[in-house]
C-alpha cells in the first residue's frame, strides 16, 4: 500500500463516519433545526466521497444544489412553518419504530449481501479525471440530449408550480361576475382566506 | 480502496432514509429523509461510474439529473407543506386526516 | 462527430408530436403572461386543445417510420408508443375540455392549470417511448411532479393539500427506491444505460440468476406499481381521487396510468427478460390483489369520487393479465383495453363533473331520481358505468372479452375465472348506481336532485363540457360495435414493434441492433480520445488503484 492509497482510505473513513453519523442524526433528533443543518453536513461529506471517486464536476455541483440550494429551501421552510409545537406521543409508538428498524436492518443486510457477493465487472481503464468536465459536456449535448432538454421544461414546471401553490391568494376583484353563475357550484369552494402577514411573527 | 466500501456505505445511507420516511412525524424531516435515499442513489451511480465505467461515466450524468431533480422536488414538497400549513397550522403527519390512508 | 452528422443520428423527427405539445405549451404560458388572466381564460384552453390534437395527427404520420429510434437510443418512437402517447394526448385534450368551468369555478387561474396539465401530458408521451434509464427517469419525474402540482392546484381546499402532500411524499419515495433499481441495472451491467444493451450484457457478465438483478427488478416494479396504482402500492389512490380536483382525477387515472403502463411493458420486456419468470409471478401476485381488493371495496364506498378510484385500482387489475401472458394476444388485448378505458372513464368522469357543479357534491345517494331531471347525464353516467362493468353491447364488454379469451388461450385459466368473478362483483357496484338514478319514485328523490338547476349550457365553460359529454357517450357507445379498427390497430401496435416482437422469439434483425452500435461506437472512440488525452496529464494519486 503506497501513501496515496493510505491517505485515500483514511479520508474515506472519516469522510464515510462523517456522513452516516450525521444522516443518524437527521433522523433521530428532536430538533428539526438541527437536523437541516447536519443534513448540510451529510451532503458535504457526500461531495468530499465524490472527490475520491475522480468526479469533481459533480462534487462542486452537488455542493452548489444541495447544500446552496436543497438545504437552504429547507431552512426557510422550517422557519416558515416553525410553530414549536410537541406532537403529541403515540400510543405505542416505540412498537413500529422497533418494527420499521428491524425492517431496515433486514433490508441493509439483504443489500450488503448482494454487493459482496456479486462479481462487478471492474474496469481498468484510466479514469477521465479532469477531463470529466469535457466528457459530460459532450454526454449533455449529444447522447442525453432528450433528458437533458426535458429536464429544463420540468424545472420551468417547478418553479411555476411551486410559486402557484407558495403564493398568498388575494380575494379575486370579480366577485360581481361570480355572483352570475351562483347556479354552479363545487365542495372545493375556497374557503376564508388567510390574512397575509400571520405566518411572519416566527422568525 | 474497493467498489464495495462505497456501496455498503450507499445501502447504509438508504436504509437510515427508509427509518426516517417511515417515522418521521415532521413533513419536513419526511422531505429530508426523501433526500437522503436520493442521495444514497447517487452515491451508488457514482461508485459505479467510477470503478465500471470510468471512460464514458455515464453514472456522473445521471447523478447530475437526479440532483437537479432533486432539487425541483424539494420546491415542490416544500410549497405544498407550505400550503398545507396555512390552511392546517400543523405540519404533523399524525393530523392529516381528513382522508382515510 | 461534426454538427451535420449530429443532427442525422438524432433522428429529431420522432418526437414531433411531443414537439407540438411542448410549443403549445409555451404559447400557453407566454399569452397569458401577455394578455392577461381575464383575457387568456377566453381562449387558451381552446389553443392547447387545439395542440394536442394536432399531436395526435402528428402521431398518426409517425405510425409507419422507418428508423423509430432517435436521439442516439434515447427515444424508441415504435408502433407501440404511438399508440400510448395517442392515449395519453387524447386523454389530456378530453380533460382540459372537462375543466374550464370546473377551474374557473373554484377560483383558480386556468392557464396555469393547463400548462402544468400540459406539462404532465409531455411527460407522459416521452415516458411512452424512453428507450435509455436517464431519459426514463427524467420523464417520470416530469410526470410524477407535475401530477403532484395538479393534485394540489386548488390550494385553498385543505382535502386538496392534504391529498397533494401524501402523493409526493409516497410517489417521491417510490422513485427513490426505483432509482436505486436503475442504479444496480446500470452496475450489474457494466455500465450500460440503454434499455435494449442492459440485458445483452448482464447475460455476458454471467449475472443472469444472480440475487442484484432481483434485487434491481423488485424495486423497479416498486416504482411501477407506484404509478399503476397495483396493490399494494395503492394507498395513495383513494386519497388523492377523493381530494384532488376532479378532472385531474380523470387524467390521472387514464393518461398517467398508460403511461406507467407502457413504462411497465417496455422496462420489464426489454431490460428483465433473463428473470422473466420471477417477474411474471410478481405482477401475477399484484393483479390479483389488485382484482379481488379494488373491486370488494370499492362496494362499500359511499363517494362516487372513491368508488371509482378503488374500481380503477380493479381495472389496472384486469390490465395486468394482458402484460402477464407474454403473448401477441396478451399485449394488444392490453392496449385495446386501454383505448376502450379511455373513452368510458373520461366519460364517467365528465358526467362527475357536471353533477357537481350543479348540486355541489358527489355522495352516491345523492344521484337518486336524476332522471327526472336530467336524462341526457344520466344516460351517459349509465352508459359508462355499465361499460366499465362490462356490460355486452358496449365497449368495455369487448375490452374485457378479448383479454379474458386472451388469457385462456395463454393457458392462465385461474387467472381468468379470477377476472370473471371479480368483474361480476364489479358490476355490482356499477348497477347499483345506475339503479339509483332511474328507478326512484318521484317522493324517494335525494335533496340535492330535487333543487336541481335547469340545464344551461351557455354559462361560459359549459359548452366544451357538453362537447366532452356527448363525444365520450358516443364513443363509448360506439366503440362496442364497430371495435374493428380499434382492434387492427391495437394489434398492428404489437406486431409493428420490433421490441416485443423480439421478446416473443421471431425478430428478423430488429432495428435496435443495427443502428446502436455504430453510434454508440462512435461516441465512446471520441469521449476515449478526450478523457485519455487528458488523463495522461493527471497525476498518479488523481487516479485510484
Amino acid at each position: 500500500m503506497n501513501l496515496a492509497e493510505g491517505v485515500q482510505i483514511v479520508s474515506f473513513g472519516i469522510l464515510a463516519a462523517m456522513m452516516l453519523g450525521a444522516a443518524i442524526g437527521v433522523v433521530l433528533l428532536e430538533n428539526i433545526v438541527y437536523s437541516a443543518f447536519l443534513l448540510g453536513g451529510v451532503f458535504i461529506s457526500i461531495a468530499g466521497i465524490y472527490l475520491l471517486l475522480n468526479a469533481d464536476f459533480v462534487a462542486a455541483a452537488q455542493v452548489l444544489i444541495y447544500v446552496g440550494a436543497v438545504n437552504v429551501l429547507i431552512l426557510f421552510a422550517i422557519m416558515l412553518v416553525n410553530k414549536r409545537q410537541d406532537f403529541q406521543p403515540l400510543r405505542r409508538g416505540w412498537i413500529r419504530k422497533a418494527a420499521t428498524a428491524v425492517v431496515c436492518a433486514g433490508i441493509f443486510a439483504l443489500l450488503s449481501t448482494m454487493i459482496v457477493s456479486t462479481p462487478w465487472a471492474i474496469s481498468t481503464a484510466t479514469p477521465a479525471g479532469d477531463a470529466s468536465v469535457v466528457v459530460i459536456g459532450l454526454h449533455f449535448f449529444s447522447d442525453f440530449l432528450l433528458p437533458f432538454e426535458l429536464a429544463s421544461v420540468l424545472l420551468l414546471m417547478a418553479l411555476i408550480g411551486a410559486v402557484v401553490l407558495a403564493r398568498r391568494e388575494f380575494l379575486p376583484d370579480d366577485e360581481a361576475d361570480r355572483a352570475q353563475v351562483e347556479a354552479l357550484r363545487l365542495p372545493e369552494r375556497p374557503r376564508e382566506l388567510v390574512p397575509s402577514g400571520r405566518d411572519e411573527t416566527v422568525n | 480502496m474497493q467498489l464495495q466500501y462505497f456501496l455498503l456505505v450507499a445501502a447504509a445511507l438508504f436504509c437510515i432514509g427508509v427509518y426516517g420516511l417511515v417515522n418521521s412525524r415532521n413533513a419536513v424531516r419526511v422531505l429530508m429523509s426523501i433526500e437522503l435515499m436520493l442521495n444514497a442513489v447517487n452515491l451508488n451511480l457514482m461508485a459505479f461510474s467510477n470503478y465500471l465505467d470510468p471512460q464514458a461515466i455515464k453514472g456522473q450524468i445521471f447523478t447530475i439529473f437526479v440532483i437537479a431533480i432533486a432539487a425541483a422536488e424539494a420546491a415542490v414538497g416544500l410549497a405544498i407543506v407550505l400550503a398545507i400549513y396555512r390552511n392546517r397550522d400543523t405540519v404533523d403527519m399524525e393530523q392529516f386526516n381528513l382522508l382515510k390512508w | 462527430m461534426d454538427f451535420a452528422s449530429l443532427a442525422v443520428q438524432l433522428n429529431a423527427g420522432t418526437i414531433v408530436p411531443e414537439a407540438i405539445v411542448l410549443i403549445t405549451l409555451m404559447t400557453v404560458v407566454v399569452s397569458d403572461l401577455i394578455i392577461g388572466r381575464q383575457a387568456s381564460a377566453q381562449w387558451t384552453p381552446y389553443i392547447a386543445i387545439a395542440g394536442l390534437l394536432a399531436s395526435v395527427v402528428a402521431l398518426f404520420y409517425q405510425w409507419d417510420v422507418a428508423n423509430p429510434i432517435s436521439f442516439i437510443g434515447e427515444f424508441n418512437g415504435d408502433a407501440l408508443s404511438v399508440v400510448f402517447r395517442g392515449i395519453i394526448a387524447l386523454s389530456a385534450a378530453t380533460t382540459i375540455l372537462m375543466s374550464i368551468r370546473y377551474v374557473i369555478q373554484s377560483g383558480t387561474s386556468l392557464a396555469e392549470f393547463i400548462t402544468i396539465l400540459l406539462t404532465a401530458t409531455l411527460g407522459g408521451m416521452f415516458l411512452s417511448g424512453s428507450d435509455e434509464l436517464v431519459a426514463v427517469y427524467v420523464s417520470l419525474e416530469t410526470l410524477s411532479i407535475s401530477s403532484y402540482l395538479l393534485t394540489g392546484y386548488t390550494k385553498r381546499d385543505p382535502r386538496s393539500n392534504e391529498a397533494a402532500l401524501k402523493y409526493l411524499l409516497i410517489g417521491a419515495s417510490s422513485s427513490a427506491i426505483f432509482l436505486y433499481g436503475a442504479s444496480l441495472l446500470y452496475g450489474l451491467s457494466g455500465g450500460e444505460t440503454r434499455l435494449s444493451t442492459i440485458s445483452a450484457s448482464i447475460a455476458s457478465a454471467g449475472l443472469a440468476q444472480s440475487i442484484g438483478l432481483v434485487i434491481a427488478l423488485v424495486f423497479a416494479i416498486a416504482g411501477i406499481a407506484f404509478k399503476i396504482a397495483a396493490v399494494p402500492f395503492h394507498q395513495w389512490t383513494p386519497d388523492v381521487y377523493e381530494g384532488s380536483p376532479t378532472p385531474v382525477v380523470a387524467f390521472l387515472s387514464v393518461g398517467s396510468k398508460a403511461a406507467g403502463f407502457a413504462l411497465a411493458i417496455r422496462l420489464l420486456v426489454t431490460a428483465f427478460p433473463l428473470v422473466s419468470e420471477q417477474w411474471q409471478l410478481v405482477m401475477t401476485t399484484l393483479a390479483i390483489l389488485s382484482m379481488v381488493l379494488g373491486n370488494v371495496v370499492a362496494l362499500a364506498q359511499t363517494s362516487m369520487k372513491r368508488l371509482l378510484a378503488y374500481s380503477s385500482i380493479g381495472q389496472a387489475g384486469f390490465v395486468m393479465i394482458g402484460l402477464i401472458l407474454g403473448t401477441d394476444a396478451g399485449y394488444s388485448s392490453m392496449v385495446f383495453y386501454l383505448m376502450v378505458y379511455l373513452f368510458m372513464n373520461l366519460g364517467a368522469f365528465t358526467c362527475i363533473i357536471l353533477f357537481t357543479l350543479r348540486t355541489g357534491t358527489d355522495q352516491i345517494s345523492e344521484y337518486a331520481g336524476l332522471y327526472q331531471k336530467d336524462p341526457l347525464l344520466t344516460l351517459a353516467l349509465s352508459v359508462c358505468l355499465l361499460s366499465l362493468g362490462g356490460i355486452p353491447p358496449l365497449a368495455g364488454f369487448f375490452g374485457k372479452l378479448y383479454l379474458f379469451w386472451a388469457g385462456w388461450q395463454a393457458g392462465a385459466y385461474p387467472l381468468v375465472i379470477l377476472g370473471l368473478v371479480t368483474s361480476v362483483i364489479s358490476i355490482y357496484y356499477y348497477i347499483r348506481v345506475v339503479k339509483m338514478m332511474v328507478v326512484k319514485e318521484p317522493q324517494e328523490m335525494s335533496d340535492s336532485v330535487k333543487n336541481y338547476p335547469p340545464t344551461d349550457w351557455t354559462l361560459p365553460g359549459m359548452r366544451p363540457l357538453q362537447v366532452g359529454l356527448v363525444s365520450a357517450l358516443i364513443a363509448t357507445s360506439l366503440a362496442g360495435i364497430f371495435s374493428n379498427p380499434l382492434f387492427t390497430l391495437a394489434n398492428d401496435s404489437v406486431l409493428k414493434t420490433p421490441m416485443l416482437q423480439q421478446a416473443l422469439g421471431r425478430s428478423k434483425a430488429p432495428i435496435a441492433k443495427q443502428m446502436a452500435p455504430t453510434i454508440s461506437q462512435q461516441l465512446s472512440l471520441q469521449i476515449t480520445e478526450v478523457s485519455t488525452k487528458k488523463a495522461v496529464s493527471l497525476p498518479k494519486s488523481m487516479v485510484h488503484s
